[in-house]
């Protein structure tokens, strides 16, 4: 069966090739995700969650994700925590600047006297002794009742926010908090920033290097094929994750301990050998046909004719060989962490996952289930537009 | 004489990307015992599809057929029938001969081993005598020294060879059909006529029926008895060889029987006619006659009716798809194409 | 045949040595010493352990007496971190905990997804295969570091709190010495594989799946049929002995990953395998044990390469005779 046959030119977005993949609903779906993901990464870059929101407290530790109710005895905790803090400022002997330097997240102490705030405190503190005496908070009604004249106290102390502050501490709360009572949402949110800058970096980069190495290789042959072959069997001939080991710990020491810098050439390393690969042997291929003999025969130089005639019919497998390797990285960051040699300064899935290895064992799993979803979704969305573009440039991939 | 083998209304759809397509459109005939027919027609014009329709190898689920095709043997349709069915079918009733020699054996498995496979399925021999059977089968393809060759690998044979192996496995259970979809297509010459004429020898020693498959007319002069010219998924044209190659009813029959080159009929200065345009793509088939719009001698009646394929007054005992067909006046003068 | 081994073994000479170069340079990047004595150390002090440890020697002849160490199986050289211990004694140790994780999950995981790709292969196009090939795409986009921790939870602390019964053990496994009873090596080791193999599953499946879909399309298969073989017969003599190929290729590129998995699994496991040793030198800054250990990895790695090649010559006819 031949396709039909038409000498239209379309314009690119009506392409087949565009058609094809418009056609696959799942893949536009997660192009979208993916543009949404990209987009949250632009607005954290351009300032809409800094490093301080995601370090700052917000709240008691380990609070659960999405509001759900929790047994007495850790709302009691919860109130003690903020009681805690409040006697730390008034304790203090200026005490009143020490109450302005209080805040969690959108929450402040009440701006209320001095005295009166004494007062409500020892109130407080009064009531919280007396549940205290209770053995089990479930069992007495009159317990349940203390705590929550204990915690409308608390929220006399530290009045919930109105207006665009409530929305900020809806979403503060919204995933919970971890063990230090940082908000897992800004976290969470944060990391996809980290997260696309990592992978951008590493998939740039490892395409672009891959791609001249093996478009060398495949154009020019003899030596430079040798020589690249054998790099690239050399590489690959280490385990990946040992080879990332054995880089991360090249820089420990270094100026370059703590940035990201490390992590960028450990991915670089070790990801630029599949684009390098597969574009490798597509130059093969496409040295062979006419219009790059023809070129040749023009008087174009090598090099001109690699960069301009060969390597742009490669784009397609540099498409493809970017959107792997983002996944590759954004999956690599997380075991690099856990190891304690990728990301070292502020939030990342890899962090949050880490992490919340020792809250798991205790039950809580607020945190695991942000980080892993967030990273999911992405990380989703990429292999299912990953496995369209495989299947729009090469309809035989499977 | 009773058909060993009749086709009727055979229609076979796939689902594509693009929707359905329709690559072989009611296509009839009867197969007689020990006959040597040919189905002949340019590439994308069905033939394959056909000939994998009657052996049901088409992939299950992307491919169909119309509730009236048919494909009769013994009185029971294949079209329908349980895969059961098809298992005793295939290589015992109905044996296939593929195109591509090179590909059509599986490379890991020895040439012994695979003829042997189908003598598994289909007899009760075993051990010895079933190994006697396949080097007895390659004897008689004209394998030498088939003691040797029938413990060596696909990869160490020639493709001619290759291709022996083939019809060896397909005739090594006696079947009463045999089906060679292009069996000469990938070869040389030489070894090409050689190949035709073992198939001619062996139907005349077995008494197997022969469909033939091919685009090469040459190749259907030689050893066919009787012709069916395939255009668009359609029949056009069925007739003997000779009147076929003499008489061609059919404007596209004229057509693909003057554009092979001639021994003998110097025509210096004149170029060798082709057929212009292009064969119909299945998804975008044209309205009425599927030729008309590559035909010399098309007239409206042709976009607005699809002409029946039928018997005409002036030629009994052969079947044409034209409302005009050719005579011979037609046929004498040259109509530029 | 024999003549072919050797030609794979010499096509590795170069890259393994390779390897070798790139590992001792990229470790003297950073100077090891001042890594390990902290950067105030004395001249003396690192005189003399520059000394002690043959760093002093220019590269060319250290990188010869390494060559020549790990051709000849000498890793007598002492652990900077647990003096007193040669390297080859550390490796020894390590040895026997590994490989009882891996070889099993290299096994089972190969043996489950190639059944799963062949199954997803049948029926392609079906509901069954792209649920399959969509569980795949799932497993894949969640991190290896998610399946430990939960697979430790539900594992292990599951049954311990709740049903009041070790069922794995996370800790306490240090080497053969343990594994009495084939029950022992599920109490230790079991854990840690199932996770393995849980994390390879959703690539190999889809590799798999796509070697077998490869393979329908050929034309042997469709001969196989015309000669009245049934389907399953098709796929599983036919396809399946053609697929070897892919399959070993494909384990012997899994295997890097799954020493990759032993790091993770035996760091979070507290398994003393080679994974973990080769961390906890790392983070102890001990040089002559990263640097061992990072050879023997690309030894072994190497090893299996030619392994495969020669499995490759063993599977297909064509190779053999070449």
């Amino acid at each position: 069966m031949n396709p039909p046959t038409s000498t239209v030119r379309r314009p690119w977005y009506r392409s087949r090739t565009v058609r094809r993949f418009l056609r696959n609903r799942l893949a536009v779906v997660a192009l979208m995700i993916v543009v949404t993901y990209l987009l949250t990464a632009l607005l954290v870059f351009g300032g809409m969650i800094t490093l301080d929101d995601t370090e700052a407290r917000v709240s008691a530790g380990s609070i659960p994700a999405l509001f759900q109710p929790q047994p007495p005895e850790k709302r009691l905790e919860d109130c003690q925590f903020w009681l805690d803090e409040l006697k730390k400022a008034l304790d203090q002997t200026d005490a009143k600047a020490a109450l302005g330097d209080v805040q969690f997240g959108a929450v402040d102490v009440a701006s209320l006297p001095l005295p009166e705030l004494r007062e409500t405190h020892e109130q407080a503190r009064r009531l919280d002794q007396s549940l205290a005496g209770y053995a089990d908070l479930n069992d007495a009604p009159e317990a349940a009742t203390k705590l929550v004249e204990l915690e409308e106290l608390v929220a006399q102390l530290f009045p919930l926010p109105e207006g665009l502050g409530a929305v900020q501490r809806f979403i503060e709360l919204s995933l919970g908090t971890d063990r230090q009572g940082r908000s897992i949402a800004l976290r969470a949110t944060y990391s996809i920033m980290v997260a696309v800058q990592i992978g951008l970096v590493t998939a740039v980069l490892s395409v672009v290097i891959g791609g001249l190495l093996g478009g060398a290789a495949g154009y020019f042959g003899s030596w430079v094929d040798g020589g690249v072959t054998w790099l690239y069997t050399t590489f690959s001939s280490i385990p990946y994750l040992v080879l990332l080991v054995l880089i991360a710990y090249m820089f420990i020491g270094t100026v370059f301990d703590g940035t990201l810098f490390p992590v960028y050439v450990a991915f670089c390393a070790t990801f630029w050998i599949g684009p390098c690969r597969t574009i490798r042997g597509e130059t093969l291929k496409i040295k062979q046909l006419e219009y790059v003999q023809a070129a040749r025969s023009m008087g174009f130089s090598q090099l001109h004719t690699m960069v301009r005639h060969v390597l742009p019919n490669t784009t397609h497998l540099m498409l493809v060989g970017f959107s792997l390797n983002f996944i590759a990285a954004i999956k690599a960051e997380v075991i690099l962490t856990f190891l304690g040699l990728g990301v070292k300064k502020g939030p990342s899935w890899g962090i949050m996952i880490a992490q919340s290895g020792s809250e798991v064992v205790n039950g809580f799993f607020s945190q695991i289930a942000a980080a892993t979803i967030f990273m999911f979704g992405l990380v989703l969305a990429f292999n299912i537009l990953s496995d369209a573009l495989q299947d729009v440039f090469d309809p035989k991939h499977v | 004489m009773e058909p060993i083998l009749s086709v009727r209304n055979l229609t076979t759809s796939f689902k594509t990307d693009d929707g359905v397509v329709t690559a072989v459109d009611r296509v009839s005939f009867d197969l007689m015992p020990g006959e040597f027919l040919g189905l002949v027609g340019e590439s994308g014009c069905g033939k394959t599809v056909c000939s994998k329709s009657i052996m049901r190898l088409l992939p299950e689920y992307t491919s169909f057929f119309s509730k009236e095709s048919e494909i009769l043997l013994d009185g029971e349709n294949l079209a329908f029938a349980h895969e059961r069915v098809m298992r005793k079918v295939r290589g015992n009733r109905i044996g296939m001969i593929f195109q591509e020699p090179m590909t059509a054996l599986n490379p890991v498995f020895t040439v012994g081993w695979q003829i042997e496979e189908a003598l598994k399925y289909h007899t009760d021999l075993k051990g010895r005598l079933r190994r006697e059977r396949a080097v007895e089968m390659l004897r008689l393809v004209g394998i030498p020294n088939p003691e040797q060759r029938v413990g060596e690998y696909p990869h160490q044979l020639s493709g001619g060879m290759r291709q022996r192996v083939v019809i060896a496995i397909a005739l090594c259970c006696e079947p009463d059909i045999l089906i060679a979809d292009e069996p000469t297509t990938a070869l040389d010459v030489t070894i090409q006529a050689q190949i035709l004429r073992l198939m001619e020898d062996l139907r005349k020693k077995t008494g197997t029926a022969i469909l033939l498959i091919t685009h090469d007319l040459g190749v259907v002069a030689q050893v066919c008895e009787r012709v069916m010219v395939m255009y668009g998924g359609q029949i056009v044209e069925q007739a003997g060889v000779n009147d076929l190659f003499h008489r061609p009813q059919h404007p596209y029959t004229k057509a693909l029987l003057e554009s092979i080159p001639r021994a003998g009929k110097k025509q210096p200065g004149k170029r060798l006619p082709a057929i212009g345009g292009i064969v119909p793509s299945l998804f975008e088939l044209p309205p009425g006659c599927r030729f008309h719009d590559r035909c010399p001698i098309g007239q409206q009646v042709c976009i607005d009716q699809p002409p029946p394929l039928e018997e005409k007054p002036q030629a009994p005992g052969r079947l044409v798809r034209c409302h005009f067909p050719l005579d011979e006046e037609h046929r004498a003068e040259r109509r530029p194409a | 045949m024999w003549a072919y081994s050797i030609r794979r073994l010499l096509y590795n000479v170069p890259v393994f040595l390779g390897i070798l170069l790139f590992v001792m340079g990229a470790l003297r990047v950073n100077d090891p010493i001042y890594g390990f004595l902290g950067k105030n150390a004395s001249e003396e002090e690192y005189k003399a352990f520059q000394e002690k440890a043959g760093l002093d020697k220019p590269f060319w002849l250290q990188y010869a007496i390494f060559v020549k160490g790990v051709i000849t199986f000498d890793f007598s050289t002492e652990s900077w971190d647990q003096p007193g211990l040669s390297v080859g004694e550390r490796l020894r140790r390590a040895i026997g905990p590994s490989l009882s994780i891996t070889i099993p999950a290299l096994i089972l995981s190969t043996a489950v997804s190639v059944v799963v790709g062949l199954v997803s292969a049948y029926f392609r196009g079906q509901g069954l295969d792209r649920t399959l090939v969509f569980i795949a795409v799932l497993g894949m986009s969640i991190s290896f570091l998610v399946y430990i921790i939960l697979g430790q939870y539900f594992g292990a602390y599951v049954p311990n709190r709740y049903f009041n019964r070790e069922v794995f053990s996370i800790h306490g496994y240090d080497g053969w010495s343990q594994l009495n009873l084939p029950v022992d090596w599920a109490y230790y080791c079991l854990l840690p594989v199932v996770i393995s193999v849980v994390v390879s599953m959703g690539y190999d499946t889809r590799y798999y799946r796509a070697v077998m879909v490869e393979e329908t399309g050929r034309d042997y298969m469709i001969t196989a049929q015309a000669k009245g073989a049934s389907k399953p017969k098709v796929m599983f003599v036919h396809m399946l002995k053609n697929a070897m190929i892919p399959i070993i290729t494909r384990v012997a590129i899994t295997l890097p990953f799954l020493i990759t998995g032993s790091i993770l699994l035996e760091t979070y496991f507290g398994i003393p395998g080679m994974g973990q040793t080769l961390i906890s030198a790392v983070n102890a800054k001990d040089f002559p044990v990263v640097q061992a250990f990072t050879a023997v990895f690309a030894a072994l790695y190497i090893l299996t390469n030619i392994l495969t090649d020669v499995l490759y010559a063993l599977v297909d006819p064509r190779i053999r005779l070449a």
